[in-house]
């Protein structure tokens, strides 16, 4: 009994040490942080940009699929998927402050992007200008036309083009 | 002299006196040499044109990988200058003949004059570049093969290695281009040196697959093509490499 409550007393002790440990270390790591902007912030559109693109990459190739011989055009699919891309691409813009500039292996983005900003801004701007067309195109042609296949290419080769200007391949 | 200007002697060789020529490269190196320049070049356009020509990139590729494994096999059972146990040297005579090389030109015009061994075939160095090359191109197209583009494009066995593995062989498909172009400009470069310090045309003897009787001993001469040997292989390769295309796993566009 005694030596119950002499162990409940010695776990409220260890526990309220850890508590103080890990409060202490919690202020000591927020007094530590970088401050806005530098490197967490950095981290965090990294992650963010990554979480996008991936996004992005699963939606995309799904109506991009529709470029290769033998696919069969669902428009519901095909409207639903360039829609996301289109809202999906407009979140970039954010995702590249100077400070996610980190390398590898946290980032496959090239210092290029950063070094060569106007050029890279002026890509991304065409390939939501592109995907804009897209949406306009899918919604007038609702089918695998060839103006829609223009429309769809072009956005598929701004994909080609960034990665390899701006991608660690 | 320009590819056309050959193809214009190569008109006129017809009508030459027999004799005047011997044969050096059987009809089949020679496709097999101009049939993988044009899959080289329409190999790197189609990636420059960008995503939507990636099938004919593809088909680049599937041309590359059967000349090249067709040059193997021809290698060992092709004509006299074709086979790799008569133009692969050692190293002792490679470096003879390089040593030969430099020396010859920087003594241009005097007397004795080491002039480097001639060779009706492939000489050393060039056997090294032949064995480059076709070491190169081959590992180029195979890895092609597994490779994607993270975008909607995968090679043809794709379906046989992870996304990671697909990513480095992608990665190594990428950075091998480099090389093997410096490797064919450094290849041009040689037969450009042939046709101005040695007054040899080489890019003729390519085409026409004669060279002056000068630089090929009588019995050095082929005579003939095997032809139909080199039909047959070549289509026993192509189907070999179809059969292993179309058993593939299927990869779902969807979900790479």
């Amino acid at each position: 009994m005694s030596s119950q409550r002499f162990s409940g007393q010695r776990a409220a002790v260890a526990a309220l040490v850890l508590c103080l440990g890990a409060g202490g270390s919690l202020i000591a790591h927020a007094q530590n942080a970088p401050a806005p902007g530098g490197l967490n912030a950095g981290r965090q559109a990294a992650d963010e940009r990554k979480a996008v693109f991936k996004l992005i990459g699963t939606n995309f190739r799904s109506v991009g699929a529709l470029l290769k011989d033998g696919a069969q055009y669902d428009a519901a699919n095909a409207t639903k998927r360039i829609e996301r891309v289109n809202f999906l691409a407009g979140l970039l813009n954010e995702t590249f402050p100077d400070a996610s500039n980190i390398g590898e292996p946290d980032t496959k983005a090239k210092p290029d992007v950063w070094t060569h900003r106007a050029d890279f801004d002026k890509s991304l701007k065409e390939f939501q200008d592109h995907l804009v067309t897209l949406v306009a195109v899918n919604d007038k042609e609702k089918g695998l036309t060839e103006p829609f296949k223009v429309a769809l290419s072009a956005v598929a080769q701004d994909c080609k083009s960034c990665h390899d200007s701006y991608r660690v391949k | 002299m320009t590819l056309f200007e050959d193809v214009a002697a190569l008109s006129k060789q017809r009508r030459a006196p027999a004799g005047a020529e011997r044969q050096v490269w059987d009809l089949p190196v020679r496709f097999f040499h101009w049939t993988l320049v044009v899959a080289f070049v329409t190999a790197y356009v189609t990636n420059r044109l960008g995503v939507a020509y990636f099938k004919y990139h593809v088909w680049a590729g599937y041309t590359v990988i059967v000349l090249v494994a067709f040059r193997l096999v021809w290698g060992l059972v092709g004509t006299r200058h074709a086979r790799f146990w008569n133009f692969i040297r050692g190293p002792r005579e490679t470096l003879v003949y390089a040593r030969d090389l430099v020396l010859s030109k920087r003594r241009k015009g005097g007397n004795g004059a080491a002039e480097s061994r001639h060779y009706a075939g492939h000489n050393p160095l060039g056997a090294i570049m032949v064995l480059a090359l076709l070491v190169g191109l081959g590992t180029q197209a195979t890895l092609g093969l597994f490779a994607n583009d993270e975008i909607i494009n995968t090679g043809p066995l794709y379906g046989y290695v992870t996304k990671s593995v697909s990513l480095i062989f992608t990665s190594v498909h990428r950075q091998l281009f480099y090389w093997l172009a410096g490797a064919v400009a450094l290849h041009v470069l040689a037969v450009i040196g042939h046709r101005v310090f040695k007054n040899e045309n080489l890019v003729r003897a390519m085409i026409t697959g004669r060279k002056p009787h000068h630089a090929v001993a009588a019995g050095e001469a082929i005579t003939s093509s095997r032809v139909w040997l080199a039909v047959v292989v070549g289509l026993v390769l192509a189907l070999a490499l179809a059969y292993v295309v179309g058993h593939a796993p299927l990869v779902d566009s969807a979900e790479f």
